[in-house]
């Protein structure tokens, strides 16, 4: 087998360089070619890689680590760049520069207006580069290094427009909020240096016998850990970011912020699943915070205006099924919906982002409707991601979701423990909740009549989600519904692709469900299973209890759709509502609020204390008395140095004659 | 004559020299005076080398003639520039480095 990994890291690398250096001065056709070539070379070399895999019998020799070079040789510390090639990483390196081609394709198309067009292509091949070294390295450091890298091209990206304060102020959010992950994935590695004395993951993860059994210690590094994976994949308590990333540009949103970047977390888990198999407590948070994010999340997204918005907290929910499955072993469903997801999750972001490109920057759901005719292309993919992600058979999202769900009840059934039937409720009613609010958000765009150029009371709401946000991308005010124009073959191509995608990747899957002569085809679970193998409590899912669950979770969709069909299928029309339950979760429970309240208002009193009483009173007082001292004495001193040289001559000879006296007293 | 004649000599002439260096302005006499206090030197090398039958003292002699050739040569040089710079060459008005 070949590992081309090194070309799949250098490549986006290369076209970062060039067009960090010389974008400035390139035409946009250039910048244009360099970085699709970079993403594109990148992904034919990751499809090499792909192949010669496949050609190559499962088991051993599907895992190689090609070392590039020893970095750090310091004693039992060996840290070499090193880059590993064995199934997961082989599907991520797919996903993130396939995914990642489409949507340099479409952003061209998007951005084309823009004034800083060869920055936001350099900040996009960086981050495809930094999402290749987290996947692809094979120790804990390089892991650690492209998962910082990742922050920052998240931080970049998301603060792209850094003429709007509201930019600025989401991406620093973002960066704060990931550096505890960071935090915590610093601390993670510290403990598994301590326990094992090498971070690579052939010695780690290689020989899990070092950790007992449910250890603390074991319990302490999967925690830490899941901090890490909960900071960048966005799950409860540290979510609150994705929302605000949505002020990058759109494409930016589609790649880093809902297919790629906050999928590192389930990559991270899947990678040592070995720990989290150890530490059986750790794992029951995972699954526990994944069921909770999943759910509110989805309630946070059923009554948001900004269409964006909505997507942003659909994609923290999805991020929870992952986990969910991830938590009750099934670490090969996680990575399943996670590529099914970074399908449709990507073609509704683009989607998004035809939609708002062709209203001149509009991203409110209050001024749109009606763009059914208008956009037909962005409409039907629209809506093959809609079903998607609803979990409606045959398409991507049904296949992935109900393995999800399907293993979380044969879990309940195997343990007997009441919490996992919880889970799975929880996981149901949040299908439920998703495909509601994403109809109602299809409904919102496509259906009805056009609002935009009715005159919208003007609300609170509307001056924070609207007409703020709206301002970046080139916003001309309404536009009239005839000028409405469906995007070009530059941005539908990818739409197209990615909704092809969205209705046959969930074959990908298992067929099991039906139990026709198919049944054996499973390719993605077949090729992941190598990697999973030493996971020895995944239960089987019987066929009664698979039809049980997707049974269950089609209906409840279903419902959904139909609440969904009977309030909005004419058209979205927002009306003022004064419920306190309805405001609550319009305002997303006041989270942001709280959190200003409870941690950023006393830390800035802090902080302005230290400023005032420490930094001011203690510390430049100090320093200014030292100075000061030190002042006045040369002061008096510098009188000796009268700069006549007869008064050193003296000095010179009274010295001399000292010397010669104490010599002539002492004997 | 006995060696304690040559070294009050000696003496003698050192402390004429010191003081010519401390009290006079011009800086030609200052050198003069510092020729003085090194042949004062020199004069009871001379002396201990005669009477400690020892040839070293000379050789040393040598050296400090050498130096002080080396030292009027750089001297002389400074004073010029200074001369150049300034039309003047009292001591007591080069005090630039006051602190």
């Amino acid at each position: 087998m070949i590992n081309q990994s090194l070309w799949v890291l250098l490549l986006p690398l290369i076209g970062f360089v060039i067009l960090g250096i010389l974008g400035r001065v390139m035409s946009r056709a250039a910048i244009r070619t360099v970085a699709w070539g970079a993403c594109g070379l990148a992904f034919l070399f990751a499809v090499w890689n792909f192949f010669s895999m496949l050609g190559t019998p499962a088991g051993a020799g599907r895992v190689n680590d090609a070392m590039i070079y020893h970095w750090v040789i310091s004693g039992s510390l060996q840290i070499d760049l090193g880059l590993l090639l064995d199934p997961l990483s082989a599907t991520m390196l797919l996903v993130v520069t396939g995914v990642g081609l489409l949507i340099h394709i479409y952003a061209a198309g998007y951005m084309e207006d823009d004034p800083s067009f060869w920055r936001f292509f350099a900040y996009m091949n960086f981050f495809i580069f930094a999402m290749v070294l987290l996947v692809a390295a094979d120790n804990f450091l390089f892991l650690l290094v492209g998962w910082g890298l990742v922050g920052l091209a998240s931080f970049l990206l998301i603060g792209f427009w850094y003429q709007r304060r509201s930019a600025v102020a989401a991406a620093q959010k973002a960066f704060v909020i990931n550096v505890i992950g960071d935090l915590g994935l610093m601390l993670a590695i510290f403990l598994l240096f301590n326990v094992f004395g090498k971070i690579d993951y052939t010695s780690v993860l290689g020989n899990p016998g070092l950790l007992s059994f449910g250890s603390g210690t074991a319990t302490a590094i999967a925690l830490l850990l899941f901090v890490a994976c909960a900071a960048k994949s966005a799950q409860l308590p540290l979510y609150m970011w994705l929302p605000d990333a949505m002020e990058g540009p759109t494409p930016v949103s589609a790649l880093i912020h809902a297919a790629t970047m906050v999928t590192a977390g389930v990559y991270l888990v899947a990678r040592t699943h070995v720990l989290f198999e150890l530490a059986p407590i750790a794992l029951n948070v995972v699954a526990g915070i994944g069921g909770a994010t999943a759910l509110f999340a989805a309630t946070i997204a059923l009554f948001q205006l900004d269409i964006k918005r909505v997507l942003a907290y659909s994609t923290i929910s999805q991020l929870g099924y992952m986990f969910m499955a991830e938590g009750v072993h099934n670490y090969s469903a996680g990575i399943f919906h996670l590529v099914t997801h970074a399908f449709f999750k990507a073609l509704l972001f683009l989607g998004a982002g035809a939609v708002i490109h062709a209203l001149g920057g509009e991203q409110d759901m209050r001024k749109m409707g009606g763009l059914w005719s208008r956009m037909r292309i962005t409409a039907w993919t629209f809506l093959a991601a809609t079903f998607a992600i609803s979990g409606i058979i045959p398409f991507a999202g049904f296949w992935s979701k109900d393995e999800i769900l399907g293993s979380v009840l044969a879990q309940a059934t195997a343990t007997g423990n009441i919490w996992y039937y919880v889970l799975w409720g929880v996981g149901l009613l949040t299908a439920g909740l998703t495909a509601f609010y994403m109809f109602r958000l299809f409904f919102g765009i496509f259906t009805g009549s056009y609002r935009g150029g009715a005159v919208v009371a003007h609300t609170e709401e509307e001056e924070e989600n609207g007409d703020e946000e709206a301002a970046g991308h080139g916003h001309h005010g309404p536009v009239g519904y005839y000028y409405i124009q469906e995007v070009p073959p530059v941005m539908s191509v990818p739409l197209i692709i990615l909704g092809i995608l969205s209705v046959i990747g969930g074959f990908l899957g298992s067929l099991a469900l039906f139990n026709v002569p198919l049944a054996r085809w499973a390719p993605l679970p077949n090729f992941l299973t190598p990697i999973f193998s030493d996971v020895k409590t995944a239960h089987e899912v019987s066929l009664g209890l698979d039809w049980t669950s997707t049974g269950a979770s089609l209906v409840i969709a279903l419902i959904g759709i139909g609440i969904a069909w009977s309030l909005y299928r004419k058209g979205f029309a927002y009306k003022e509502n004064k419920n306190p339950l309805y405001q609550l979760v319009l305002h997303k429970y006041y989270v942001d609020e709280l959190c200003n309240a409870v941690i950023i208002t006393p830390i800035l009193a802090l902080g302005r204390f230290l400023n005032w009483g420490i930094e001011g009173g203690a510390l430049d007082n100090g320093s200014k008395g030292i100075g000061s001292l030190l002042r006045g004495t040369s002061s008096v001193l510098r009188r000796l140095q009268t700069g006549y040289m007869r008064n050193y001559a003296l000095a010179i000879l009274l010295g001399v004659v000292l010397i010669v006296i104490y010599y002539a007293v002492r004997g | 004559m006995p060696l304690s004649a040559y070294l009050i000599m000696s003496a003698i002439l050192f402390t004429i020299g010191t003081i010519g260096v401390l009290v006079r302005r011009n800086p030609l006499i200052i050198f003069m005076s510092i020729e003085l206090m090194l042949n004062a030197v020199n004069l009871s090398f001379v002396a201990f080398s005669h009477f400690l039958d020892s040839a070293d003292g000379q050789m040393f002699v040598f050296i400090v003639l050498t130096v002080a050739a080396a030292e009027v040569v750089v001297g002389l040089a400074i004073i010029v520039s200074i001369f150049r710079t300034r039309r003047n060459i009292d001591v007591d008005e080069m005090n630039v480095l006051r602190g």
